[in-house]
């Protein structure tokens, strides 16, 4: 997208910015805590500085790039953009080769752990209603989960008060649990490999991918005229 | 030329989208608005949908986290 280089004239005397102050001596801090927090996780267990490393890195590259879920199924209602629901489905479909390396290699290596069906949730009644409820939190809230954590991060201080709720209804939903498997025992777990074998089901995910890819595109064109 | 000033600090997404898209609705070509922002996803979805409508836009950031976005209104 190309920049304006016409500079805009305004009357209004700008607020003159205040010198940066330079934050490395902040982030080497920073950095030296992550490092020794990350070594620090080691000794209890091997596996919670591979989470920290991850999640670290999830944070920045979500702050960086403002990549933002909730921009992604509310821009194309609001503004007709689908910029950033295109880069989700993107994410999506690199997310997907990835999940389909970790679920075959067990079955390749002939190991008795079979992940097949582990994070395959249900489709039942609590997962309609709850995504339903999220969609309508997430537009009001202003970000979905990791967005929220992201802008807190920034400072920002409504989503802190999102974030307090955010908390209190995921330990709500977690102690309310029982209850909600109760509709789930007859809802059906589908798993695309079982239906469709490996290959047909990196297939059909890949071809839903791009066509739902191309319905952006197109959306984009007949609400803002352009697809750029 | 008129110059507005639309103040949405504090404001999540999307509303400093919406309250833009509704000012910008009332002014007339030439004329300039000036947001504050402090939400950043505000700072990339509004220049992003302004500069798509065919308006200039300028961001400057005025101190940590707080932005103004200059829209001047071409049509």
């Amino acid at each position: 997208m190309p920049e304006t280089n016409t500079s805009i004239n305004t009357s209004r005397t700008r607020r003159v910015r205040k010198p940066k102050k330079s934050q490395i001596p902040q982030a080497i801090l920073v950095t030296l805590f992550m490092i020794a927090f990350g070594f620090y996780l080691g000794a209890g267990n091997s596996k919670l500085p591979v989470y920290w490393g991850f999640g670290i890195a999830f944070g920045y590259i979500l702050q960086r790039s403002r990549f933002c879920f909730t921009a992604a199924f509310r821009d194309p209602c609001i503004t007709g953009s689908t910029s950033v629901t295109r880069a989700v489905l993107v994410a999506v479909a690199v997310a997907s080769v990835g999940f389909f390396a970790i679920k075959l290699s067990p079955v390749l290596a002939g190991s008795e752990t079979n992940l097949n069906m582990s994070g395959v949730s249900p489709i039942g009644l609590p997962l309609m209603l709850g995504a339903i409820l999220f969609g309508i939190g997430m537009v009001i809230a202003g970000g979905c989960a990791s967005g929220t954590l992201m802008r807190v991060g920034e400072g920002f201080t409504m989503q802190m008060l999102s974030l307090v709720f955010f908390v209190a209804g995921s330990l709500w939903g977690a102690h309310d649990m029982n209850f909600w498997s109760k509709f789930n025992e007859n809802a059906p777990k589908i798993f695309l490999p079982d239906v469709f074998g490996w290959f047909g089901a990196i297939l059909v995910q890949g071809l839903i991918i791009i066509l739902l890819y191309i319905a952006a595109v197109k959306w984009q064109e007949k609400k803002m005229g352009s697809a750029e | 030329m008129a110059e507005f000033t639309l103040d949405c600090l504090g404001e999540a997404c999307p509303v400093p989208l919406m309250k833009t898209e509704k000012k910008l609705n009332e002014l007339t070509v030439g004329d300039v608005l000036i947001i504050s922002i402090d939400h950043s996803c505000a700072m990339k979805n509004v220049p992003e949908w302004a500069r798509k409508q065919g308006h200039n836009v300028e961001i400057e950031e005025v101190d940590d986290g707080e932005w103004e976005i200059v829209i001047e209104k071409t049509k």
